[in-house]
């Protein structure tokens, strides 16, 4: 696809600052995120998540900085922005005492859509978020935290918006309810862009196509989970259960690729079995020789063997230390 | 527009589901009734200068501080507690929309309790045709002019009562700030009522105190609009207040999600 082809990105924010008081709650973040994409935003309490949500979403304005949501400039039209997105709010307030579907019909009113493109609308979203029949009769102050989840995201989705901005919107799930959400953002992509701040890192790790990781206001890491693996972890980690002599696994696989080292090694319940983690700088996989090499050790059995990948976790805490170190030696500096 | 007929709708009817308006409006009603019986009964022995009617209408004012709180307390405080506030702004509505929406509810419920009230002496003149007219019940200067005057004061009591409730999270804090408020202005309105002085135009303390007994002085006002006269400045003293507490409400919400 050529330059000017190109499509517009969905969000295009440039050097966006926010303070509340003396607090720099954002300090010049710069991303984008296409048409279709679903992007993880991830950070520690206080790195500025919902706060960076809720100036796409309009809800309060920033200091400086640009930021185009949907081809809108925040600067110029922050209420415009709010007729081309879904919005799902942080811990997601509800009115307990209307019913799903009075609930929804009011939304919907208020998003302008009318007689029959309410009606429609209202009924495919009851669909996607699987509330349809007795539940959405129900009222919402008598739901479980899992439909009220649903009845939340029904409404972000309610006005076919180009981009759903979800604040958290697996906590307090069970993995379950987790799974269905994930499944909702699963139909809809490649239609709707999704900006999700998540605390849960596998979720955003199983959805995102991207993740952005951010720390004190600024963005830390940004891509996808294999070139985030590739930025900040630079070991690759075996795994193998084997029954046989520690000394001698680990002359095997020393063989083979010497600068694998043993971390640790712990037995599987009663069987004798044992579990060995090996980590290796070297970048070129001799997985497979390591494997041929201890199948064919006749004093060795192995049972599994696999490559842990690093996990986001492992990922999310090396791209915040850093940052978090040097946020840390600034406060110390400032109160010496 | 359609948004604001949206948000009238939608607060009119939380206004109609909750069981706490429908407990206050019952015992507001029943006292009422029960204090305008016996005015009525005793009337031809009191110094009442006023149409019977107007009795009716101090009663709804002086009874206000008791049941405005109850239609304006959850209006913005329960919004703010659930943080239903911020879903409700994250839509393509106006916080000046949001504002306007949820007082013209209240003002039309508190507009109905006004109904129901003025529906004694009609029902008493429909039975009592001839006690009716004695009381003054068929002229309809008077029903205007008394109907007009609770109107107004209804529209800046409940205005009061919307801003007390942008003010704080918890609902009987802003139904205690709503009571204080309106309380503090009645009893001013009351100790200004009938009062006449003379004053020295050079003396700074004596025009302050003229110019806050002429906006106090609604009661005084009342003996005009008990007749069927309407006095334009307390029509306007009650539109000011009106639109500056719609205003200092929207400058709260917007000052919230700053």
């Amino acid at each position: 696809m050529s330059a000017e082809n190109k499509p517009l990105p969905i969000i295009e924010v440039l050097n966006l600052k926010k303070k509340y008081g003396s607090i720099n709650a954002l300090n010049g973040i710069s991303f984008s995120i296409g048409k279709g994409e679903i992007v993880g935003f991830l950070g520690p309490n206080g790195a500025g998540k919902s706060t960076t949500l809720k100036i796409l979403s309009g809800l309060i304005p920033a200091d400086s900085g640009e930021a185009k949501v949907c081809g809108v400039d925040l600067a110029e039209e922050e209420g415009q922005v709010r007729n081309h997105i879904g919005y799902l709010a942080e811990n997601n307030p509800l009115p307990e005492d209307l019913r799903v579907i009075e609930y929804l019909k009011f939304r919907a009113l208020l998003k302008g859509l009318e007689g029959s493109r309410l009606r429609e609308r209202t009924k495919v979203v009851l669909e996607i978020c699987d509330l349809e029949r007795k539940i959405s009769e129900r009222k919402i102050g008598n739901l479980s935290k899992g439909f009220r989840q649903r009845v939340g995201i029904a409404d972000a989705l309610l006005n076919e918006p180009r981009l759903v901005i979800l604040d958290e919107p697996t906590i307090g799930l069970d993995p379950q309810q987790s799974a269905i959400t994930r499944k909702m953002m699963e139909r809809l992509r490649g239609e709707v862009s999704f900006l999700l701040s998540s605390h849960i890192l596998s979720e955003v790790e199983a959805c995102c196509d991207r993740m952005i990781i951010l720390s004190h206001g600024q963005i830390v890491a940004e891509g996808s989970l294999y070139n985030l693996q590739e930025r900040f972890v630079d070991k690759t980690i075996f795994e193998i259960v084997a029954l046989g002599d520690k000394i001698n696994i680990q002359k095997k696989v020393r063989q083979i690729d010497s600068s694998c080292e043993l971390l640790h090694d712990d037995p599987v319940e009663t069987s004798g079995k044992r579990r060995f983690i090996f980590a290796t700088s070297n970048r070129d996989n001799k997985a497979e020789d390591i494997v041929k090499s201890l199948v064919e050790e006749p004093n060795l059995r192995i049972y599994e063997f696999q490559i842990t990948r690093p996990d986001l976790e492992t990922i999310f805490l090396r791209a915040t230390k850093e940052n978090w170190e040097r946020s840390e030696s600034k406060n110390r500096n400032m109160l010496t | 527009m359609r948004q604001f007929w949206i948000i009238l709708r939608y607060e009119l009817f939380s206004l109609f589901i909750s069981s706490g308006t429908y407990v206050a409006t019952f015992y507001f009603l029943s006292l009422l009734a029960i204090g305008f019986r016996f005015f009525i009964e005793s009337f031809v022995y009191t110094d009442w200068i006023l149409p019977p009617l107007s009795s009716l209408v101090v009663g709804l004012l002086f009874g206000s501080p008791a049941l405005i709180p109850f239609i304006t307390m959850r209006s913005f405080s329960e919004e703010r507690r659930l943080g239903t506030l911020e879903t409700l702004i994250s839509t393509p509505i106006s916080n000046s929309m949001v504002v306007v929406g949820k007082w013209c509810a209240c003002y039309l419920f508190f507009l109905l309790i006004v109904l129901l009230a003025f529906g004694y002496p009609f029902i008493l003149s429909i039975l009592f045709p001839v006690q009716g007219q004695n009381l003054g019940f068929n002229e309809r200067e008077i029903w205007i002019g008394n109907a007009l005057f609770i109107s107004m004061f209804g529209a800046s009591f409940t205005s009061i009562g919307i801003f007390a409730s942008s003010l704080t999270k918890n609902q009987m804090v802003a139904g205690m700030l709503t009571f204080t408020i309106l309380t503090l202005y009645i009893s001013c309105m009351a100790y200004l009522f009938g009062r006449n002085f003379s004053y020295d135009k050079n003396d700074f303390l004596d025009i302050l105190y003229l110019s806050i007994n002429s906006t106090m002085n609604g009661l005084n006002k009342l003996e005009q609009f008990a007749v069927g006269l309407i006095d334009i400045s307390t029509v306007l003293h009650q539109f000011t207040i009106t639109i500056f507490c719609i205003v200092l409400t929207t400058i709260q919400i917007n000052r919230i999600h700053r």
